[in-house]
């Protein structure tokens, strides 16, 4: 359905009045009595029913008074009461059964039309009818009625009566303003006491009546208050992280941004009720913006107007939202429980977790959102809680979210060459104090991927390929063993101000780093150390390139000019005395792993300096046989059983 | 008694015409009239008005047709001098069943009409009675 488009306004409202029927439906079977208000109640006898199509036309007579009043077996035409032709829908006459002689009473909202050249008005909308049973006869008589199938004659419509929708410019124009009659007004739903919930500008605070009262008289105005829980950003589209040039190790590459983030600012707010809501907000022009927008707003009350709903989503349906939503739950202080009177407000912090949530954008234009930046902190905001990692691998959940600090010792892009480069995994290595000084049992480090739906901005990936940097990850997800970062979770560099830290601080990392060895339990896509003595060298393995002795770049060209050069194009020069890389695969034998083969891919200065093997030749590959390597800091490439083999690469941590 | 119902159906379709032209806009107590009356079509034929798949074919002669681009692609064709649609839909639901007063297609022409959103096509006599003809063919 077009977005905006007249079925998609119809396909909303019929879901609004059929909530409404089932509502009024269930009602009547609960209200054992007729209600009282009697304002916009139609009453009538039905005097003649037949169909066309599947609309039951019934021929009836308007009753001016309750029908107590009059004799049931009353079938005179009182000749002073209005006809009406009543038309229902297939769906209430199978509900009402009616014969000739029944009295229905009809509920508001329902609609009268006046057509041209007849005089009988025709209502239509009449979902909301009910027999009315007036005595004990009455009832007999339903029931056995109901065991016969009543006979009503169909009228056929002939196809040779089209419709000429141009005369409008004729005589009846004048009359035809009046054909239309407003319709009468609707039943309130019983929980809205409220004359005029949003009266103009008047500060509501509940996100619900807000919503469900969009397209009201004065629903532009209204403002409703509420919390910011939680600032992040949500990818627009697809593409939305910068290019990060190569999976190379970073160090020698420079970042490149080429693409602008396609990123919008939302907000997760609360209401007094306790109901939450995701608001969707502008576009970032750089996800570098967010953390500005936490600072400043997290915790504080804001103002909203104006906002349109872009969807309700269900806990089944938006299990990221909603991992987020139960982070936050329960609430720290009572909230109203709606429903009842205002004047005697019952707050409450028992009630169970939310099952749906609005989610709202603003209008494009005028500001929607007025945040109270200078006053304080709402009592209702939940900063996150910080964990340390040794705790968070203990969590005993699935889909938790969880926040901690942690220093990024290594980071690399997955490399499915398949996805684009900007749609890429990051996975992360990180560490902290916990798990570093801790004996055995715990890993000393942690994998955290970074999925492609994650916002990181451009500062953060720049800062940790060039050093090993501490990094606060708020609300990441932590499920199965994994811990990963997805929408809704904010990485970010500085120390938050307000953060229940649990314990000491953790920041600081006293010591070298030190990475799990290698053993039976390494997995793919994992880092570790090694130490093992050279069994094997995989010569066809084995090359070498030049690289830039400025930058280091590897990928060095031919000159245009002297082809015997060779020109760095990041430097935008010639390289008079290149530095000679290298790459070889060794097969190691590691006591710590001993029953597999173990196939390290070598290719820094430093392994090097250890194998000594600066121009290889068959002797100095039989020099390499023997020695020792150890301590080499890897990545995991793969781990295969059958045969049973490990592949590593060697790293250079941050 | 006379049939009621398509009097009723032409009052509601003058009415979204003239608050149409009026404001440009339907209001939402016309939209549910129109499925009051319509039932199931109304969503599907506002559907094709919002993305005005209704062409108002004319010849020189002053002959008239309607083609709808259909959901699956195919081009249904409507007359104008009765109430008739190429759709199997038409075909079951309204000759054979009696169930509706039009098709999907049949409304969305009329409200097409209505609201000025019908894309005009002019063709020679030869190319509307082969249109016309090619139905025929389908038909055979």
């Amino acid at each position: 359905l077009c977005r905006g488009g007249l079925a998609e306004r119809l396909c909303r409202l019929q879901n609004r009045e059929r909530s409404a029927i089932s509502f009024w439906r269930h009602q009547c079977i609960s209200d054992a009595k007729i209600p009282s208000d009697k304002s916009g109640v139609l009453m009538v006898r039905i005097l003649e029913i037949f169909e066309e199509c599947t609309i039951q036309v019934a021929i009836c007579q308007q009753l001016e008074q309750s029908p107590a009043t009059l004799s049931p077996e009353d079938a005179v035409i009182n000749e002073e009461e209005p006809i009406l032709k009543v038309l229902f829908t297939k769906e209430t006459a199978a509900h009402l059964k009616s014969r000739p002689q029944d009295v229905i009473h009809i509920y508001p909202p329902w609609q009268k039309l006046l057509l041209r050249n007849a005089d009988v008005p025709v209502i239509m909308n009449t979902y909301f009818s009910q027999k009315v049973l007036l005595s004990e006869h009455s009832e007999a008589r339903e029931k056995t009625y109901g065991l016969t199938k009543m006979l009503i004659r169909k009228n056929i419509i002939s196809l040779a009566q089209t419709f000429r929708l141009d005369d409008l410019d004729d005589e009846f124009h004048q009359e035809s303003s009046e054909n239309w009659v407003a319709r009468a007004p609707q039943i309130h739903n019983k929980c809205d006491s409220k004359q005029h919930p949003l009266a103009l500008s008047a500060v509501n605070d509940s996100l619900l009546e807000m919503v469900e009262s969009q397209g009201a008289v004065g629903w532009r105005e209204a403002q409703v208050r509420v919390v910011i829980q939680r600032v992040y950003c949500l990818p627009a589209k697809q593409g939305y992280r910068s290019h990060v040039q190569g999976n190379k190790p970073l160090c020698a590459t420079p970042i490149m941004n080429t693409e602008p983030p396609n990123v919008r600012l939302c907000l997760l707010v609360q209401d007094a009720y306790g109901m939450f809501s995701e608001v969707q907000l502008q576009s970032l022009s750089s996800i570098d913006d967010i953390e500005q927008y936490w600072r400043r707003w997290e915790g504080k009350f804001c103002c909203l107007s104006g906002v349109k709903i872009l969807q309700r989503t269900t806990r089944g349906r938006a299990l990221g939202l909603f991992s987020l939503i139960d982070s936050l739950w329960p609430p720290v202080v009572p909230v109203k429980v709606p429903g009842q009177s205002q004047d005697s407000e019952m707050m409450t912090t028992d009630l169970p977790a939310p099952s749906f949530c609005y989610i709202l954008t603003v209008q494009s234009g005028e500001v929607h959102v007025e945040v109270d930046e200078e006053e304080q902190i709402s009592n209702l905001y939940q900063p996150p809680a910080v964990h340390s990692l040794k705790e968070i691998l203990q969590i005993d959940g699935c889909n938790e979210r969880c926040s901690f600090w942690a220093q990024v010792l290594y980071l690399r892009l997955q490399t499915k060459h398949s996805v684009p480069i900007n749609q890429r995994e990051i996975l992360l290595f990180v560490t902290d104090s916990t798990l570093q000084n801790v004996v055995h049992m715990i890993p000393k480090v942690v994998a955290v991927s970074v999925t492609a739906s994650c916002a990181v901005s451009m500062e953060i990936i720049e800062a940790l390929s060039v050093a090993s940097r501490l990094v606060f990850f708020k609300d990441a997800l932590w499920g199965n063993g994994r811990i990963i970062c997805v929408e809704r979770t904010v990485l970010l560099l500085q120390k938050p101000l307000l953060c229940s830290a649990a314990g000491a601080d953790l920041s600081e990392l006293t010591g070298p780093v030190r990475l799990d060895e290698l053993d039976s339990t390494t997995q793919a896509n994992s880092i570790c150390a090694l130490r093992g003595t050279v069994v094997g060298v995989n010569e066809s393995t084995a090359f070498s390139w030049p690289a830039c002795d400025r930058c280091g770049n590897g990928k060095l060209e031919l000159c245009p000019q002297d082809r015997e050069l060779l020109y760095c194009r990041q430097c935008s020069e010639v390289v008079i005395t290149p530095v000679l890389k290298m790459q070889l695969e060794v097969f190691l034998s590691c006591p710590s792993r001993s029953q597999s083969t173990v196939k390290v891919k070598v290719w820094h200065e430093i392994s090097f300096s250890i194998l000594n093997t600066v121009g290889l030749g068959r002797q100095r590959v039989q020099s390499v046989l023997g020695k020792e390597v150890g301590l080499l800091n890897c990545y995991v490439h793969s781990v295969t059983s059958h045969p049973n083999c490990v592949a590593l690469e060697e790293i250079v941590l941050l | 008694m006379g049939s009621t119902l398509p009097a009723v159906a032409e009052e509601l379709l003058k009415e979204i015409k003239k608050a149409f032209q009026e404001s440009s806009h339907v209001p939402d107590d016309l939209l549910l009239g129109l499925k009051f009356i319509f039932g199931p079509c109304a969503v599907p034929a506002l559907d094709l008005v919002d993305q005005h798949s209704v062409t108002r074919v004319t010849s020189p002669s002053g002959r008239v047709l309607y083609q709808v681009l259909g959901s699956s692609g195919k081009l249904y064709t409507c007359y104008s001098s009765c109430h008739f649609c190429t759709c199997p839909a038409f075909g079951f639901t309204v000759l054979q069943k009696s169930e509706s007063l039009l098709c999907k297609h049949l409304l969305a022409v009329y409200l097409s009409q209505a609201m000025g959103a019908c894309q005009e096509l002019t063709v020679s006599e030869e190319q509307l009675t082969n249109i016309l003809l090619a139905e025929e063919e389908d038909e055979g």
